[in-house]
């Protein structure tokens, strides 16, 4: 085990650690009493993390951009929302079909989004993240409409066995998700499949001389964010109880984009750092204006042009000079360039090899 | 029956020439400078405002549809100036989730300074009545967009075919560089090409206001359709741009009037037969942007 490593099981540690007590009361308050803040907002935290760290996958490690990936978020949402209303299903049944209709969401729209690359590649991940926005704002009957639908969350349980979820145990049970999907995460990102993809990240042309078939680890990776964002919407609608056409929007997407560029793209802990402020802060400006929506925007565009490495990203950089804000940093080489694969490809090469 | 179709088929080449007038903004700037912009519709919506304010503080109509888009330029190039220029050497996504977060914060200030509600906006009682066509009656509003649209094509292919600055845009597209060594301020190229842009919004943002209805979410919900129209006429093309948006137009009315529920979705349909008999679009150029 190396020092990096060492430093990486040491920070997941102590962030699990320090988010579990949070809630925890000392006599009559916790830290989180004393912030005004409530125990749901520490689940929204750790679900909109996942749902950044699916775009994330995609952006930061596969270089593709994806505007999208509401979508798969709102499908987990609405299919864990409509089996629970009209099957009865429980808890986990509902967390399962949610994800499971994400991934079958996916499975249908990957292989268009497979034709293009770049920002042609965002514009359909876009356009298509809307066709379920209008399947679920049009077929009312079904869906409660442009209203969305409310439906009670179920025991969690199995056979034999089952407890009733309140807002603080919901929260340990998100934590418990959260690190698996955490652990998840880093096993992919460093295995071989990975790899490939940061590899196509960098120089796709190259991974293809190489004999490996791009579009089909892009594929995967697709699916593997479907089902991520999918996992994400239906515990955040077994959450809050409710499912609408907005969580589905492209506004919804960039919410997440915009999640993980905060933090900071190509990190782990990006997205989860991205969240942490966004979330919170979110909350905390909501309660004090209504005319939240400006103060979200301008923080957009303040991130967008002051930490283009996100603020974690910048922060690591500053202190350990690492690279964490790598794929779209700077250095990234304009959208042209990009195309004849040599210039970018050869300056990544470069920086890996001075990495290493 | 043709009483019944041809009303509705009007009608969608109409809106279809609006969502080609809104592509063909989008795909000026994003085949120049990379950037989706994602604020497209709020300059839209933009435009809409100010040109109902002019109005209302008493000036006439058709004043109003040439200063509203003129002050919807000026105001895009500053913020193109100030915000969006550091970014053209970044990464794509920079400038998309900047005029993101642009959108957003336009359309809360539309919200606080026109209301969270739409305004009525109506244009003058020349264009109020309608036009027989023997079979049909056609209301004069939408022939007078008609014509606005189809004059402002031109006009816009005149300079882009016809003049040397034309040219050298066109040129940029292909090889930014290569016109820049050989001595053309890039930056004018940039600067120009995004008021075009802005132009194209501003006027269909008022000529879109006295049909569509002017609400804070009004450019946005031209937006979408116009991100399609552009994948269906393929990027980089005006003239796709055009021929997608009527195709996109006349798909939706004719949906509408069948099967009203689809309405929505026919064109996202279309989008998904294109992208698979002909991935860059239907007069795209291959290779122009992956």
């Amino acid at each position: 085990m190396n020092r990096r490593q060492k430093q990486g099981y040491i920070t997941a540690i102590a962030a699990v650690v320090l988010l579990a007590i949070l809630p925890l009361k000392l006599g009559s308050h916790s830290v989180l009493s004393l912030l005004h803040l409530d125990v749901s907002i520490l689940s929204e935290m750790l679900l909109f993390a996942i749902a950044a760290m699916s775009v994330n996958l995609l952006l930061g490690y596969t270089g593709l951009m994806s505007f999208g990936n509401a979508a798969y978020f709102g499908l987990g949402a609405y299919g864990a929302g409509l089996s629970i209303h009209y099957l009865n299903m429980n808890f986990i049944e509902g967390a399962i079909i949610g994800t499971a209709v994400a991934l079958v969401g996916g499975l249908l729209v990957g292989p268009f989004l497979l034709r293009r690359r770049g920002i042609y590649f965002a514009l359909l991940t876009l356009a298509f993240g809307q066709v379920f926005y209008f399947i679920a704002y049009r077929a009312n009957e079904f869906t409660g409409g442009e209203d969305g639908m409310s439906f009670p969350r179920p025991y969690f349980g199995f056979p034999g066995w089952h407890m009733d979820l309140q807002e603080g145990t919901f929260y340990y049970l998100m934590l418990l998700v959260f690190a698996a999907v955490l652990v998840g995460f880093w096993l992919i990102v460093r295995s071989p499949f990975g790899r490939t993809l940061q590899a196509i990240r960098q120089n796709e042309l190259r991974v293809r001389y190489l004999g490996l078939d791009s579009n089909k680890f892009i594929f995967v990776a697709l699916l593997v964010s479907a089902a991520m964002a999918g996992l994400a919407g239906a515990l955040y609608g077994l959450l809050i109880m409710f499912a609408a056409p907005l969580m589905l929007d492209w506004q919804q997407s960039g919410d997440f984009v915009m999640i993980m560029i905060l933090g900071g793209a190509g990190s782990i802990w990006g997205p989860v750092v991205g969240s942490l402020i966004y979330v919170i802060g979110k909350d905390i400006i909501s309660t004090l204006t209504q005319t939240w929506q400006i103060y979200i925007g301008a923080l957009f565009v303040i991130c967008v042009i002051a930490f283009p490495s996100g603020l974690l990203g910048t922060l690591l950089n500053s202190i350990a000079r690492r690279d964490v804000g790598a794929p779209i940093s700077e250095e990234a080489a304009p959208h042209k360039a990009r195309e004849s694969g040599a210039p970018a490809g050869n300056a990544a090469v470069a920086a890996e090899q001075k990495e290493s | 029956m043709l009483s019944n179709v041809a009303p509705s088929v009007f009608n969608g080449l109409i809106l279809g020439a609006f969502y080609a007038f809104v592509a063909i903004g989008l795909s000026l700037i994003m085949n120049l400078t990379g950037t989706i912009n994602l604020a497209h519709g709020s300059f839209l919506t933009l435009a809409g405002y100010l040109a109902f304010t002019l109005v209302s503080k008493g000036t006439s109509f058709w004043f109003a549809l040439i200063l509203a888009p003129l002050l919807t330029v000026v105001v895009g190039v500053v913020i193109e100036r100030l915000l969006i220029v550091p970014l053209y050497k970044r990464d794509p996504i920079f400038s998309l989730l900047l005029t993101f977060g642009l959108s957003l914060i336009a359309e809360e200030v539309y919200r606080l300074i026109w209301g969270p509600n739409g305004v009525p906006f109506s244009a003058p009682g020349i264009l109020g009545g309608g036009i027989s066509l023997g079979f049909m009656q056609f209301p004069t509003l939408r022939l007078f967009i008609a014509v606005v649209l189809a004059a402002a094509m031109v006009l816009l292919a005149l300079f882009l075919w016809r003049t040397r600055f034309g040219l050298r845009l066109r040129a940029a597209i292909q090889d930014t560089e290569m016109i820049s060594a050989m001595g053309t301020n890039i930056q004018v190229l940039y600067m120009v090409n995004f008021a075009l842009g802005m132009a194209l919004a501003g006027l269909a943002g008022v000529l879109a206001s006295g049909l569509l209805g002017l609400s804070p979410t009004m450019g946005n919900a031209l937006l979408m359709p116009a991100f399609v129209v552009a994948i269906i006429g393929g990027m980089g093309s005006l003239f796709g741009s055009i021929v997608g948006g009527l195709l996109v137009g006349l798909a939706i009315s004719v949906t509408t009037l069948f099967i009203p529920a689809a309405n929505e979705v026919i064109m996202y349909i279309l989008m998904a037969v294109v992208l698979l008999i002909r991935p860059r679009g239907l007069f795209g150029t291959e290779g122009l942007f992956g």
